[in-house]
């Protein structure tokens, strides 16, 4: 397959407009067997939530109201927002045997169950009740979550890499570009293209000329 | 997409025939390129004569004391710089002289050839228009 398709095939998948989105993130096998293409599932009704009205993220404090484990907070691991779904972690969990074999009976795992966003509420740093939350603005411009009943601002939680790397803690390898070295403006404005420039510095000398051609 | 249902629901039945048939499928008669530019041209007789303008060659400078390199440090914070404008550059190189010499008297009008400006492309060689360069 020619290589620029293959990379666009790579960078975004295309799914059919009645997919189904499970626990399993579209290009994973578990969700490519689930949802081989061509099969149509009857379809699940999802609340319209638009993008800019999402409140929670991974990392934020949240307390389960309706469920098992109702009343208990957590921090969320995962959001599918296809579903509207919501993994806190440790909470929700059901549990079951993996790994069996012949001889072992198997590692005994807990697994988090997806919670709707209806049965989630952020919690309020101040008082750590549940509270409703809505997005405003601040005095210099800055989208935030504030809580209802407060009028507290919710922070945002820090972003993590999904590569585990801190910024702040990296330590420059030898092929690393430091940080004065890439910020450092070297550029001089000058009305010569750069071939003409590098011509120039290399020292070559072109008298020929491309011969005159037309074309209508 | 056509691969995937293919490959789902084909690979019971048969090849995939949507695949691209390059240089390295079919019989030994079969000689196919994989899209390399020609670096001259075949004669009457047969024979291929190579230009070295077409060939490429790479004009490495010397990169001693070069501060740059492959990978950039993680600390760098996020950012842009404007992009550069034909109007940017004009204000940075040329507008600077045009103001000394008004300011001097000795601007003038008839002579903006020592600003860079160029009344015909004819006879440069890396025309800008009609674009002779690659970039």
């Amino acid at each position: 397959m020619r290589l620029t398709a293959l990379l666009a095939m790579a960078a975004r998948m295309k799914l059919p407009p009645d997919y189904r989105h499970g626990i399993y993130r579209p290009w994973t096998a578990a969700a490519k067997a689930n949802n081989p293409p061509g099969r149509r599932r009857k379809k699940v009704f999802v609340e319209p939530i638009s993008k800019e009205d999402w409140k929670v993220f991974r990392g934020d404090t949240v307390e389960i109201l309706i469920g098992k484990d109702a009343g208990k907070q957590g921090m969320v691991n995962q959001v599918i927002r296809a579903r509207n779904w919501v993994f806190v972690q440790g909470l929700n969990t059901h549990y079951h045997y993996i790994g069996k074999t012949a001889n072992y009976p198997g590692t005994y795992i807990a697994n988090e169950a997806p919670l709707l966003l209806r049965q989630i509420a952020l919690v309020d740093p101040t008082d750590r009740k549940p509270t409703e939350v809505e997005w405003r603005y601040t005095e210099e411009g800055e989208r935030v979550r504030v809580s209802l009943r407060t009028g507290r601002i919710i922070p945002a939680p820090v972003h993590q890499r999904r590569d585990g790397i801190i910024p702040e803690q990296w330590k420059d390898g030898p092929k690393d570009t430091s940080v004065d070295d890439a910020l450092d403006r070297t550029y001089q404005p000058s009305l010569k293209l750069f071939e003409e420039e590098i011509l120039e510095l290399q020292g070559i000398v072109e008298t020929r000329r491309a011969k005159k051609s037309y074309w209508y | 997409m056509g691969l995937l249902t293919n490959l789902a629901r084909g690979l019971v039945r048969g090849a995939d025939r949507m695949a691209e048939f390059t240089s390295k499928r079919g019989p030994r008669s079969h000689n196919k390129g994989r899209g390399a530019r020609k670096v001259g041209y075949v004669t009457l007789g047969g024979k291929f004569i190579k230009i070295k303008e077409m060939v490429p060659e790479f004009v490495v400078p010397n990169l001693t004391g070069f501060k740059l390199k492959p990978y950039v440090s993680y600390k760098t914070p996020k950012g842009t710089e404007p992009p550069l404008t034909a109007k940017q550059l004009f204000m940075d190189v040329v507008a600077p002289q045009i103001e000394t010499d008004i300011k001097g008297g000795t601007f003038d009008p008839h002579n903006l050839e020592k600003y860079g400006y160029e009344p015909t492309q004819e006879g440069k060689l890396f025309q800008l228009f009609p674009k002779n360069y690659v970039r």
